[in-house]
């Protein structure tokens, strides 16, 4: 007798695992700096007063703890923590930031912080200089608690963890992922989540929306299976054992796949395709490398910036970018600069996606916007560098980009810092205004990237990170595929490249139709790279671009899929 | 108006550190005198609110270092006086 239990969910990242249930909480590092209207003011100390109060409280609890279990001698530190929440220096500065700017707790919270952390980076004293991890805590906590989350209470995890949780922010998933995380189930978010991406690129297998996740608590065995897109509670021995013996079959599959991938990425009638490779952190450079990618097609930046909770000195983001440059060994390396917004359920109820995103948050945010182009700037002498805008969605906001990254520019050339003037810059195309209007920016730009998750979700009016609609996202939509090729019809001519870096391009069905319309540049995930460049290896461009002239035609993605993998997989 | 004012020399091996900073604030809100500590380096001068652990902290007063600590209000002869106590270690 049994109690195993199958739920359903869809497939975040491929592979399964074997571990114990950890519920998660929903830790949100990255802060938004929003303006208020006047009349939000009030409401906003109240809120910024509340979250004081709350982490006053967290606090005593902790302190309480921390008397029980060992005395008074080490509840002290909780004390200075106390204090600081008491301090007027620090409460009372941020209230004043938050009625005299007129903005959000979270930037006045940033603003005071900043400067005291400056100030303590001045002290001769090292042992005061270190106490600005004092201070660090609270302002953690605080925007924490501003969120309404609590704090994750992880430590080591004593065994092969399965995170489970309404939604797990990239970032947590990110710190914990040398805690013994196995694999990954969440109650919402979809295959193109942040969340999922992540997955995908530190190779853990996961498991989105799925709905029933509730009923599972920490300790329950269970297996994420990201093939099949299911979870299975409190797994038979039986099936434990053909799970492992599936293990074994993956190793042998892996072990072909990664011995294709040096070779070149030639179609069978000899047309090449250049295929890149998209991270989310710079650690992933190295492997990237290794796997022979020919070019970092896509760095998803805003992980790396928001990693520590808050927002790194420029400084530290120089020798950051200058180690991504050198590590890639004279690949180019395309930087996206930051996109926040996604997988971000802002504090008042506002669909992000359709809000302050990308580029949108950068021009509203011009203080961050600068700090990051000035650090690449400067970190350009140590390889080839491409900056790319996300979100772009009209040719003013594109202007507004280029006058800054100018005034970046002269910036550095006053004091006389060296940066390579020739860096390339681009816009990514993922809303619909910039598929329509890409050959009005073309002039502006170097070249151009396409993401087409955020581009196919936009199309079809499909929330990527909404179960009910999410079977509805198709790459096979009829209006996906005219996007695609009008964009390629207009970009033509201007004679400026474009990459591909969407999930399409990590699909060889989809990948075959790109192939097909025309892009010849496509750069995916690391664990996508072997199978695109095996299915790119294996198909004729001759035969794709017949395919793409049949498949416009169509009217329905089904017969359009059907199609496709006919071709694809006809062997 | 009256104020008080005396010098004292940090008595605490690591200075005013976050400990002695939290001691320093418990210490300083049992009076109703206004409370401020200060360096009196004429090329850096730098003042803190001796109910303020980020201020105190930020004075970077080490061991052996010396602190002027001026107080003002009702019971500022005692507030001085059981403060430069405190700090003298």
């Amino acid at each position: 007798m049994t109690n195993e239990r199958v739920i359903h969910g869809v497939v975040g990242s491929v592979g399964f695992a074997v571990g114990r249930a950890v519920r998660t909480f929903d830790p949100l590092f990255v802060s938004f700096n929003l303006k208020l209207r006047p009349d939000r003011v009030r409401k906003e100390i109240d809120r910024f007063r509340q979250s004081v109060e709350k982490s006053r409280e967290q606090l005593k609890r902790m302190q309480a703890e921390l008397r029980r279990a060992s005395g008074r001698e080490s509840s002290f530190l909780i004390d200075a923590h106390l204090l600081v929440l008491e301090d007027r220096l620090f409460v009372d500065r941020i209230i004043e930031k938050i009625e005299t700017d007129s903005i959000n707790s979270e930037w006045a919270i940033q603003l005071v912080s900043d400067d005291l952390f400056q100030a303590y980076d001045r002290l001769d004293d090292e042992y005061l200089r270190e106490r600005r991890g004092d201070l660090e805590d609270i302002v953690r906590r605080l925007l924490h608690n501003l969120r309404s989350t609590p704090l994750p209470p992880f430590k080591k995890l004593p065994y092969d963890a399965i995170l489970i949780g309404k939604i797990i922010p990239p970032s947590t998933l990110f710190e914990l992922r040398a805690q013994r995380v196995v694999g990954l189930a969440t109650e919402t978010g979809s295959p193109l989540s942040h969340t999922a991406i992540m997955a995908r690129s530190l190779e853990i297998p996961a498991v989105m929306g799925v709905a029933a996740l509730p009923e599972v608590s920490s300790g329950d065995l269970l297996i994420v299976d990201g093939d099949r897109g299911v979870v299975i509670c409190s797994p038979s021995e039986e099936t434990q054992a053909e799970y492992k013996s599936r293990d074994r079959d993956g190793r042998r599959i892996k072990k072909l796949a990664g011995a294709s991938a040096s070779a070149p990425s030639v179609t069978e009638d000899g047309a090449s395709v250049s295929l890149g490779a998209n991270i989310n952190f710079s650690e992933e450079v190295r492997s990237a490398i290794a796997c022979g990618c020919e070019s970092i097609g896509l760095y998803r930046t805003e992980f790396d910036f928001f990693r520590e909770g808050r927002q790194p000195d420029e400084e530290s983001l120089v020798a950051d970018y200058s180690l991504v440059l050198k590590t890639a060994k004279g690949a180019p390396v395309t930087f996206r600069t930051i996109d926040v917004g996604i997988d971000q359920k802002s504090w008042d109820g506002i669909n992000p996606n359709l809000g302050v995103r990308g580029l949108r948050f950068c021009l509203e945010n011009t203080h961050v916007f600068k700090k990051q182009l000035r650090s690449l700037y400067r970190a350009s002498v140590n390889g080839r560098m491409r900056i790319l805008l996300p979100f772009v969605s009209t040719v003013d906001d594109l202007d507004a980009a280029c006058e800054i990254i100018m005034d970046v520019r002269r910036e550095l050339d006053l004091k006389r810092q060296r940066y390579d003037p020739r860096v390339p810059v681009g816009v990514m195309i993922e809303t619909p205004a910039a598929a329509q209007t890409c050959d009005l920016m073309a002039s502006r730009v170097d070249f151009f990237c396409l993401g087409t998750n955020d581009l196919i979700q936009y199309y079809l009016v499909i929330d990527r990170s909404d179960q009910s609609v999410v079977h509805l996202y198709n790459p096979f939509h009829p209006a996906i595929l005219r996007c695609l090729h009008q964009v390629y019809a207009l970009l033509g001519p201007t004679g400026k490249s474009v990459t591909v870096c969407g999930e399409m391009a990590a699909d060889p069905p989809s990948a075959a139709v790109l192939l097909g319309l025309g892009f010849t540049s496509l750069s995916v995930n690391l664990g996508a790279y072997a199978r695109i460049k095996r299915m790119i290896r294996s198909v004729s461009m001759t035969q794709l671009r017949e395919l793409a002239g049949e498949i416009l035609k169509m009217q329905k993605p089904k017969e359009v899929e059907d199609k496709v993998r006919a071709t694809v997989y006809r062997s | 108006m009256i104020m008080r004012e005396r010098e004292v020399v940090i008595g605490h091996r690591l200075g005013l550190h976050a400990r002695a900073a939290a001691k320093l604030v418990e210490l300083s809100s049992k009076f109703q005198a206004s409370i401020v500590l200060f360096r009196a380096d004429p090329t850096n001068p730098v003042e803190a609110d001796a109910r303020s652990i980020l201020s105190i902290l930020l004075l970077s007063a080490g061991y052996g270092s010396k602190v002027g600590v001026r107080a003002s209000g009702v019971d500022e002869e005692q507030a001085v006086e059981s403060i430069c106590e405190y700090l003298a270690g």
